[in-house]
């Protein structure tokens, strides 16, 4: 296995886990892979030559049955971002930066563009007492119940020759959550860092951030340089949302994998790079550019030697009575090589040319109405045919590849009944415009997904926090045919309920 | 795709750069005053605040540090220092109107705004205004002050005089004479002789201001906040009001002088460097008389 | 003008002051006695002035420290003994109460006043003081004053107990006593006070010193007669 591309959370390995045991029994699939070893599996079952839409189609549905059907769905983002830490050096209530924790609230937003600063000439940490120091946890022990429709399975179990059935599969009990260890805090005036350990419910760690920021250079807000390992500056933040369980943790817009594309690519993933940001003095207007590199975050990876940017723009504004209201922009433009240098027939990290692009724009919002909240996304997806197609290190493009395209949303609301009782729902989708494949089904792939919940938070102050979540999601995902529906399409349905209790110290 | 996505690209990266230009090019107009103050703080505030709603908010922005009934205990007081306003007083630092009166709804809305310098009172910008609006309603009624009395009639601030040596040179008699140095200390260092033994009116110690570390004042940033502070006083601590002594146009006197103390390229200073690097030598030291006067 | 304005304010009001007692005295009863105290009270330190020369010079020897002001005999200094409750309402004095700065010391160390009468703050030092009456219930205000600047007037509306201090001299503390009525007094060191021109009836008499608390006592006035009162405030050492 590789190493982990973000920390795990539990709601995925849950899933993971499930399908492993749907899978275990299938030879050429023997593990369970995370979704950034998808491209791998692609192109390595390719056989040699030219691939055809029958070969990209046969290769999605292995990539289905190998424990990435939904594309999105097993791969919950690592949810953090309430920080105790910041809330003991400054003493102020949770509920002063978050609308409730993890999501911002303006001010909290202010905070984080700051620099984790107050400025107050006091964020120093020469300011602070020598005894404190800026860690937090985030922890989540829960309980809960995954189910999936039509998973393959042996006619007669234990027997791999009695050929194979379709079968709803749910699985259910009490589990633990990954753990997040971040700290985070200011080395010197302007001078901020971020450290996230995430580790899995195993006890296997990864970087899910690490960087170091340099803020308001020249006693400009509009100037800040932060480099490192860190959350694309998404208006509707992944990392800060307010939902936990397999389906329902993660936006499917964010992670969504048009079939048979080798792009590996999900705006939700935390990135390696360089990013330029500014705001005014109150946040309301906001600005970053990044540049990165193009390995979907993955430290050490093979696609070195390429970059991507990211440009980000909001408005906000003073809504009245409604609250602040804000609106953005986004667009990602990507780079993957086509061609890398071999050696004994094993690509070289770092090596690859014939470089070809990948979009992601669109527009979000942020807006209130008093205890109401909605947080409508849109984005259009763009591959280029070489990638839509996974072609082959250095081949030409496949007959009937062209460049896959795909449109994707939600609208997320909150009705926060008080400080410490939210309600939540979202809806999702996903539409394919155009499959790689000119003969690929136009439709496979799509995705629909609902989800709503609660979180209750029974006491709020200034050191701590606890919430109690529960959450049910439903999403409907566009799979190939399988035995006799070979050919056609199928939907799958998965869903997730879960009860847990998410606190941070 | 690919052209039109370089195309994307090349827009994009030219749009940053005029971004950065134009902020990197807004950073130089101004002459070393930080960025508060350059006019954000003192946008009028007209709403009409609700006293339920800003009960709600109290507690979700206020109440940790200042307290649920206002009176300055909060969960997190005791780790504060300097510690939080007691509303219950209605005493306020940060006022346009004179020593012993309430201060008008917009100065108090201006320091939630603005924050409080070397204090745990962040800078709250990015609150609607409707809701600075109620928050202050809602901590009016902590007090009946608020109630019994009227605020009182802010300062009138006149124009400010030209920067010139003379008026830095009278600013500089009037610091010494109305013993500035005693707390503030003769270069501004907030090391007077009597600074140490200085106290708030909850008996707290409180330390003068060091104009030669700070940049931003207590109540704002601008030569006319910092003419304001020293007219009003800042209630609840031992900087009293120089209302009755300093009148007009000597007040700016003795902004100019006090803006050279400071780490800032302002024309105070600039001007003042170039005085002092040819006649340092007929300035008297500033602080006690020798003869004991 | 404005200096020959001040002076003859002041002077009309020394006048007043001079002529009042002697008004209340031959229009009803008085009440009079003597404050004591039992135990040890805490004893008073010398102050080190070195800091503020102009003052120091004035002095001979050191000052001491005023907060407990005792004579012989056990004798108790400024303390307020005033009517508490019964006494007769009436406005405000129209002169003025005066609160002088000499010496970098309050004279007196505590002054009475009634609520809405007229408080002068005078600064006859060479040196800026800064006045900080240190109210809960008034409105808190903090003026400084300047060598020869003129007095500051200002008059406080509420009855309380206001200590006073000066920021830059730390030492400088005093108290403002501003109470319900007229009829009050401030005990010399010793401890002795008159309270004239009370109409006859019942009234409750109050004794008020800075670190010992309070004490009442009632009195009946029925004409002309001086009624004795006497108090006996228990000392703590801190």
């Amino acid at each position: 296995m590789r190493s982990t591309k973000q920390g795990y959370s539990t709601p995925q390995l849950l899933v993971c886990a499930l399908l492993a045991s749907v899978t275990a029994t299938t030879p050429a699939h023997a593990t369970v892979t995370r979704h950034g070893d998808s491209t791998v599996t692609l192109q390595s079952t390719a056989t040699s030559g030219r691939r055809t839409a029958n070969d990209a189609s046969r290769a999605y549905m292995a990539s289905i049955q190998n424990g990435e059907p939904r594309a999105t769905a097993s791969y919950a983002a690592t949810r953090v971002k309430k920080i105790p830490a910041f809330a003991r050096k400054y003493g102020l209530r949770c509920s002063a930066c978050h609308t409730v924790w993890p999501e911002l609230n303006s001010f909290g937003q202010q905070f984080r563009d700051n620099g984790y600063q107050l400025r107050n000439e006091r964020d120093s940490p020469i300011a602070q007492n020598n005894a404190y120091f800026p860690m937090t946890i985030r922890v989540t022990p829960q309980f809960h119940v995954e189910r999936g429709t039509r998973q393959l399975v042996d006619a007669t179990p234990g027997d791999a020759e009695s050929g194979q059935v379709e079968r709803t599969l749910t699985s259910h009990g009490f589990d633990l959550s990954g753990i997040d260890i971040w700290t985070a805090g200011t080395l010197w005036k302007n001078v901020s860092f971020v450290v996230l350990l995430s580790g899995d419910n195993l006890g296997s760690f990864g970087f899910e951030a690490m960087h170091v920021r340099f803020d308001n250079l020249g006693d400009s807000p509009w100037l800040n340089l932060k480099v490192g390992k860190f959350e694309l500056d998404n208006l509707v933040s992944e990392k800060r949302f307010l939902f936990l369980s397999g389906n329902g943790g993660s936006y499917q817009s964010y992670h969504f994998v048009a079939p048979g594309s080798s792009v590996d690519f999900g705006i939700g993933d935390n990135q390696i790079g360089a990013e330029l940001s500014g705001h005014s003095l109150n946040s309301y207007t906001r600005y970053s550019a990044a540049v990165l590199t193009s390995s979907d975050g993955d430290p050490g990876s093979g696609n070195f030697s390429s970059y991507d940017a990211n440009l980000n723009l909001s408005q906000a504004f003073d809504g009245g009575k409604l609250g602040v209201e804000r609106i953005g922009a986004f667009a990602y433009l990507g780079e993957r090589p086509n061609t890398y240098q071999t050696s004994g027939g094993e690509q070289i990290p770092g090596s690859g040319s014939n470089r070809k692009m990948f979009y992601r724009a669109g527009l979000a919002g942020d807006f209130f109405l008093h205890r109401l909240e909605f947080l409508p996304l849109y984005m259009h997806a763009n591959d280029n045919a070489y990638l839509a197609s996974g072609a082959d290190n250095g081949a030409p493009l496949p007959i009937g590849a062209r460049d896959a395209s795909w449109n994707g949303g939600f609208l997320e609301t909150h009705y926060y009944i008080n400080q410490q009782l939210v309600l939540l729902q979202r809806v999702e989708a996903v539409r394919m415009q155009n499959q790689g494949f000119t003969d690929l089904p136009h439709n496979l792939g799509n995705v629909d997904a609902y989800t709503f919940g609660t979180r209750w938070y029974p006491f709020m102050f200034s050191r701590a926090g606890l919430a109690l979540h529960g959450e049910y999601s439903l999403a409907k995902t566009v799979s190939p045919g399988q035995l006799e529906t070979e050919g056609s399409t199928i939907n799958i349905w998965t869903s997730s309920l879960l009860f847990a209790f998410d606190f941070d110290f | 795709m690919s052209r039109v996505a370089r195309h994307i690209t090349s827009i994009a990266a030219l749009s940053v750069v005029a971004l950065l230009t134009a902020a990197a090019g807004r950073a130089q107009t101004v002459h070393g005053l930080p960025r508060e103050g350059r006019g954000a703080d003192i946008k009028a505030n007209t709403h009409v605040g609700r006293v339920a709603i800003g009960k709600e908010e109290y507690k979700r922005y206020c109440a940790g540090c200042h307290g649920d009934r206002g009176d300055g205990i909060g969960e997190n007081t005791q780790w504060i220092d300097p510690k939080p306003r007691d509303f219950t007083q209605a005493v306020f630092k940060c006022r346009s109107t004179p020593s012993g009166t309430l201060p008008t709804d917009q100065d108090v809305i201006n320091t939630i705004r603005r924050g409080i310098v070397n204090s745990n009172m962040p800078q709250w910008r990015p609150l609607p205004d409707q809701m600075e609006a109620d928050l202050l309603a809602y901590i009016k009624t902590f007090s009946p002050r608020w109630t019994s009395e009227k605020p009182g009639t802010p300062f009138v601030i006149p124009p400010e005089t030209p920067v010139t040596t003379e008026s830095i040179l009278a600013g500089r008699a009037m610091f010494q004479k109305f013993e500035c140095w005693k707390c503030h200390g003769a270069d501004g260092r907030g090391d007077g002789p009597s600074a140490s033994s200085l106290t708030d009116s909850k008996d707290q110690p409180i330390h003068p201001y060091d104009f030669t570390t700070g940049t931003r004042f207590k109540c704002g940033t601008t030569n006319a906040d910092l003419y304001r502070i020293f007219m009003t006083g800042l209630d609840g601590t031992p900087m009293a009001s120089f209302a009755d002594n300093i009148k007009g146009d000597q007040g700016w006197d003795l902004v100019h002088y006090l803006r050279t103390l400071q780490p800032l390229r302002t024309p105070e200073t600039i001007l003042w460097k170039t005085w002092l690097a040819t006649h340092a030598a007929e300035l008297k030291p500033i602080g006690p008389p020798a003869d004991g006067r | 003008m404005r200096m020959k304005l001040v002076a003859s304010v002041a002077v009309c009001a020394l006048t007043t002051m001079a002529l009042a007692p002697n008004a209340h005295r031959n229009a009803g009863g008085t009440v009079a006695g003597k404050v004591t105290f039992t135990g040890t009270p805490p004893k008073m330190k010398p102050i080190d002035m070195a800091k503020e020369p102009s003052c120091a010079k004035e002095h001979a020897t050191p000052v001491m420290n005023e907060s407990v002001v005792t004579g012989a005999g056990s004798t108790l200094g400024d303390v307020v003994v005033y009517i508490s409750a019964g006494a007769p309402s009436g406005a405000a004095p129209a002169s003025p109460a005066v609160f002088d700065q000499k010496g970098c010391q309050y004279l007196p160390h505590v002054l009475a006043m009634q609520a809405g009468q007229k408080l002068e703050v005078k600064n006859d030092d060479q040196t800026s003081h800064n006045i900080h009456p240190l109210s809960k219930v008034n409105p808190e205000w903090n003026k400084s004053q300047p060598p020869g600047a003129p007095p500051i007037e200002v008059a406080y509306d509420k009855p309380e107990f206001i200590p006073v201090k000066c920021n830059v001299h730390p030492w400088m503390h005093g108290y403002f006593a501003v109470l319900n009525t007229s009829h009050s007094a401030v005990t010399g060191s010793d401890g002795s006070f008159s309270l004239a021109g009370l109409p006859p009836g019942k009234y409750t008499v109050t004794a008020w010193q800075e670190r010992f608390g309070t004490q009442s006592q009632e009195v009946t006035i029925t004409g002309n007669e001086t009624a004795k009162l006497d108090f006996v405030l228990k000392a703590t050492e801190y």
